[in-house]
């Protein structure tokens, strides 16, 4: 809740901002211990933010929601500048790094070799916090259809098998959410070939369309997606579903058996599910099949959130920063509504609900090699406009019409992603 | 007039006054400019941006040139073009919509009461929230969405109406429930304006049918459909949050309009969005001029039958046979167009957890736990901010709009000058936000006032203003030229004449302070474009809210419905006023 103070802070700040077009507001007004915190969040996840602060005894914030514009923060100059920002792409880390601050020195981060690729400088310093992980190679089921868990590719592709013609189809796809595809895609991608996309997430200017795994991938998909019956609501009722669709399909109306769907959708499962009972989640299986059988390894991406401090940063700003770092400092988010895992190793794995503890020991093991969501590395191309739509086009282009329709469909997305890198 | 002073007997002689008022030389010549300069200092706020803009557009990285515009063929764009050029069609369809409900209407007087209510309605609510509304009514599931229940019950079976092709069908329908009640009601004070010894002695002569519209009431309306035309067609041409908030995201290629498109490329560059919004200008601005061509023509009518008659003395008598065959029509229709803000307010009284998998006819989960969940610190700091906004914009439009519109009217601009501002004060009017947004809010982020609410009052007033001097010199204009004189003559004390012709301005007043009230409070393309997520107008908490749109059903519904309150009341209460407000200019 915002208190009398904060209120007043943020009033005078627009007004004065507005009026004067001065840089900031003095901190000798008795303001300048307030933290603007903008982050990315909206809605329920926006409540919940809002809790984890207010549970930080003694620090004053105000919150500014930004949604997708989140990349506006960086570049505000004065005025309503805000002092900590929650990125939710660390490409944005990366390139802004002229106006971020270092973290400071006794700021725990957990200490794994992907934080420090995608938010260090190569000379020790660090610029963002990892606050919260998603883990994006999760695939959320019905327990009363689903017998055993699929251990493989060619395992699922079974099930889906025995599953078509009975009254719940396989999967309920969210196609109307872009970002559900692309982390599909990008499971199956790094299933096939995880050094492909190793080179495709460092690369400067990354080309999909000329990586052979990325059309083996495609195909891998389109076969599974092109089977008749295989998507409930068929192609048009995937094209408009949202992730949280998705979720009420399989948990509420109970029309389908899985959903390709991350770890935040535990707070809607967990509203929306007729039969808590019934629900359990498992990993992305590995990808057995095609020429790059071979692996052994699932896939385990993440998608993650990291607070930054703008320079010039204050210090209340940096012991918001410090304590968001706490092992327990997300456990409101964490224990309502649920959906949240926290970036530090430390926080206790018995905060979780239980599905969530079947998800976050594999982030936890020293021997996984955990990557970061691919789209999100890729700049546009990943975007809406870009892997996004691709897909979805794919999807409408294999959706339930036979594998005779797949070659045509990888071809098309393959032109698709040439355009779109020729454009860049 | 005879006036004694101190012995001294001073006589003023009157003349007869004919033509325009000639106010004589005023002492200072600059004086008249000077009252221009408050409005020139705020249409700056667009003017400096629009500059900018159009030199992008024209900027290529070896020097000017036309490359930008190469933006338009492609495939997206092209889609939005054909798409835009589809919307103009369905604008104009909607005009004679609205125009034979206008005539459906005087045919059943007791009904029109409510109808108009009824259709007036959804005019008060933000085009996002009629998104809102008939995307909850034709959700795919058949559990949730009305529409999908109903044909799934008959046929067994429901096409996937957001989906391709179809999802017209549902943003066509929004849009015809936010215009129509607009339309007609401007149609059908046009129709009550139509002198009754005209009419009886058109009924006279026995012209009937077709013919009488023709050779009556078409001819006669000829302004008011060109200002209703132009409303509609402009809207149409800009037409952005509407597609946004109703079209799920997957849809948004096949659905693409150039407003939407702008949004889509804006990330890439300077250049090339700037060339699509010149673009989207140059449609808009050309309907407007052309539209203006068509108003210059006006009928001399007394204005006693526009202020005095009351709409029922002009219904047109009819036998209680075909009073009852009219109901069967627009009785239906009253229905039809009540139903989207029932299953709005009805989801909203429905739990969320209730609201978000089942529709909202069922009876499980009723309460109002959707408003608990929404009313926190961030709802009713949206709320002030959104009525400080709307308050800012409004008072800067009314006064800055009274000194403007007085200057043109009788202010001794020279001529050529008062003619240009006007056409400029047109084509502003018109200017999509696309065409002024990317410097604006560059300048705005960079200065760090982005999310106030101060800059975002004063950019809306800047936007609000062409219309509102528009509007508010036609009023100006109409009031008889003699009273003016008087009072410049001394005849009538000021204070009279200011009292006569404040009385017949007042309708404007009215019509500019509400709808410009109205406009902002329910504005999302402006808050959007340009000051970012990150403002806290209420249209942006809801887009906040609708990420994930149905299962928020519950909460989104909620937010709908808060949000809608304040300018519903606004609206209604004062329709009538602002109807004669928007036709003073225009009357047959």
């Amino acid at each position: 809740m915002l208190d009398r103070r904060t209120f007043l802070a943020a009033a005078l700040g627009a007004a004065g901002g507005a009026a004067t077009g001065c840089s900031s507001l003095p901190g000798g007004l008795g303001l300048g211990d307030t933290v603007r915190v903008a982050v990315p969040w909206s809605g329920a996840e926006l409540r919940a933010f809002r809790t984890v602060l207010d549970r930080l005894e003694g620090v004053s914030y105000e919150l500014i929601p930004l949604g997708d514009d989140i990349g506006t923060a960086l570049q505000t100059r004065a005025g309503r500048r805000p002092d900590v920002v929650l990125l939710p792409q660390p490409g944005l880390v990366a390139r802004h790094r002229d106006d971020l601050e270092p973290l400071p020195a006794d700021v725990p981060v957990p200490n794994h070799p992907l934080w420090s690729d995608l938010l260090g400088d190569g000379n020790g310093s660090l610029y963002g916090l990892p606050f919260k992980v998603a883990h994006k190679s999760a695939i959320w089921y019905r327990k009363s259809v689903v017998r055993e868990k699929p251990a493989s590719w060619s395992d699922w592709l079974a099930l889906n098998k025995d599953l078509v013609g009975s009254p719940v189809a396989p999967l309920a796809l969210a196609g109307a959410d872009g970002w559900c595809l692309t982390d599909f895609f990008e499971n199956v991608l790094l299933g096939c070939d995880p050094a492909a996309y190793d080179s495709l997430a460092r690369s400067e200017s990354p080309r999909l369309s000329t990586e052979s795994a990325v059309g083996e991938a495609l195909d891998l998909l389109g076969r599974m997606w092109a089977v008749e019956g295989v998507l409930a609501g068929g192609v048009r009722g995937s094209l408009v579903r949202q992730y949280s669709d998705a979720v009420v399909e399989v948990f509420a109306y109970r029309r389908a058996a899985m959903a390709v769907v991350p770890d935040f959708a535990e707070p809607v499962i967990d509203t929306f599910a007729k039969y808590p009972d019934d629900v359990g989640v498992f990993p992305f299986p590995k990808v057995d099949l095609g020429r790059c059988g071979q692996a052994a390894v699932p896939p385990l991406i993440v998608g993650g959130d990291f607070a930054v401090l703008l320079r010039p940063a204050h210090e209340p700003a940096r012991d918001l920063v410090r304590r968001l770092a706490g092992a327990d400092a997300a456990l409101p988010w964490i224990e309502e509504p649920g959906g949240f895992i926290s970036a530090n190793l430390d926080t206790d794995d018995s905060v979780y609900s239980s599905w969530l503890q079947e998800l976050v020991p594999d982030l936890r093991a020293p021997e996984t090699k955990i990557r970061f969501d691919l789209s999100d590395r890729l700049g546009r191309l990943g975007g809406a406009t870009g892997l996004w739509r691709v897909l979805q086009d794919f999807l409408a282009n294999v959706g339930g019409r036979g594998e005779a329709a797949v070659p045509g469909a990888v071809d098309k997305a393959i032109r698709q992603l040439a355009d779109l890198e020729e454009e860049r | 007039m005879a006036l004694s002073v101190a012995g001294l007997r001073i006589e003023l002689v009157g003349r007869e006054i004919t033509g325009r008022p000639v106010p004589g030389r005023p002492r200072r010549a600059y004086g008249p400019f000077l009252s221009g300069l408050p409005a020139l200092a705020l249409i700056s706020l667009l003017l400096v941006p629009i500059v900018i803009t159009v030199a992008a557009a024209f900027r290529m990285s070896d020097g000017p040139g036309l490359g930008n515009f190469a933006v338009l063929k492609e495939p997206q764009a092209l889609r939005a073009i054909v798409n835009s050029v589809i919307w103009i069609g369905v604008a104009l369809a909607l005009v004679v919509a609205g125009f034979w409900v206008a005539l459906a209407g005087r045919r059943v007087p007791r009904l029109w009461p409510a109808l108009r209510l009824v259709l007036v309605f959804p005019f008060a609510v933000a085009v996002l929230i009629s998104g809102a509304a008939f995307r909850i009514i034709f959700d795919p599931a058949p559990e949730r969405g009305t529409v999908t229940a109903l044909v799934t019950g008959i046929f067994g079976e429901s096409p996937v109406w957001l989906g391709p092709g179809l999802f017209w069908f549902v943003v066509v329908s929004a849009f015809a429930w936010t215009w129509l009640g607009y339309v007609a009601s401007l149609f059908r004070a046009g129709l009550d304006a139509i002198p009754a010894d005209l009419a009886r002695t058109v009924e006279a002569e026995g012209v009937r049918g077709w013919r009488r519209l023709l050779a009556v009431e078409l001819p006669l309306l000829r302004p008011i459909t060109g200002v209703v035309t132009l409303t509609l067609v402009v809207a149409a041409v800009r037409l952005f949050d509407l597609v946004l908030g109703a079209v799920p995201a997957s849809m948004h290629d096949d659905a693409n309009v150039l407003g939407l498109h702008w949004w889509r490329v804006s990330s890439e560059g300077e250049g090339r969005p700037a060339a699509l919004a010149l673009v989207l200008f140059a449609v808009a601005a050309a309907v407007a001029l052309l539209g203006m061509r068509g108003l210059r023509r006006s009928w001399a009518v007394p204005d006693g039958a526009h202020s005095g008659a009351s709409g029922a003395a002009q219904d047109v008598r009819t036998t209680a046979r075909t009073r009852r065959r009219w109901a069967v029509v627009v009785a239906p229709l009253a229905l039809l167009w009540a139903m989207p803000a029932l299953v709005l307010l009805a989801t909203a009284l429905h739990d969320p957890d209730a609201a978000g998998v089942a529709g909202w006819w069922r009876a499980e989960g009723i309460g109002f736990d959707s408003f608990t969940e929404i009313s926190n610190a961030a709802l009713w700091w949206s709320l002030l901010s959104t009525a400080l906004i709307a308050l800012i914009a409004t008072l800067l439009v009314v006064g800055i709009g009274v000194v403007t519109a007085y200057l043109l009217a009788w202010g001794g601009l020279p001529r050529w000058l008062g003619r240009a501002a006007v056409t400029a004060f047109v084509v502003l009017a018109v200017a999509p936000v696309q065409l002024y947004a990317a410097p604006l809010r560059a300048a705005a982020t960079a200065a760090g006032v982005a999310g106030s609410p101060v800059f975002l009052g004063l950019v809306h007033a800047a936007a609000g203003l062409p219309f509102a001097v528009l509007l508010l010199r036609a009023a100006f204009a109409s009031v008889p030229p003699s009273l003016v004189a008087e009072a410049l003559h001394g005849q009538t004390t000021y204070s009279s004449a200011i009292a006569r012709v404040s009385g017949a301005c007042r309708p404007a007043l009215v019509a500019v302070a509400v709808l410009e009230f109205v406009l902002v409070w329910n504005d999302f393309i402006v808050g959007f474009l340009i000051s970012g997520a990150g403002s806290s107008p209420l249209s942006l908490l809801l887009w906040g809210e609708a990420k994930q749109f149905a299962t928020s059903a519950g909460p989104v519904a909620a937010t709908a419905v808060v949000a809608s309150v304040v300018p519903v009341v606004l609206l209604l209460t004062t329709w009538s006023t602002v109807v004669r407000g928007l036709t003073a200019g225009t009357a047959p």
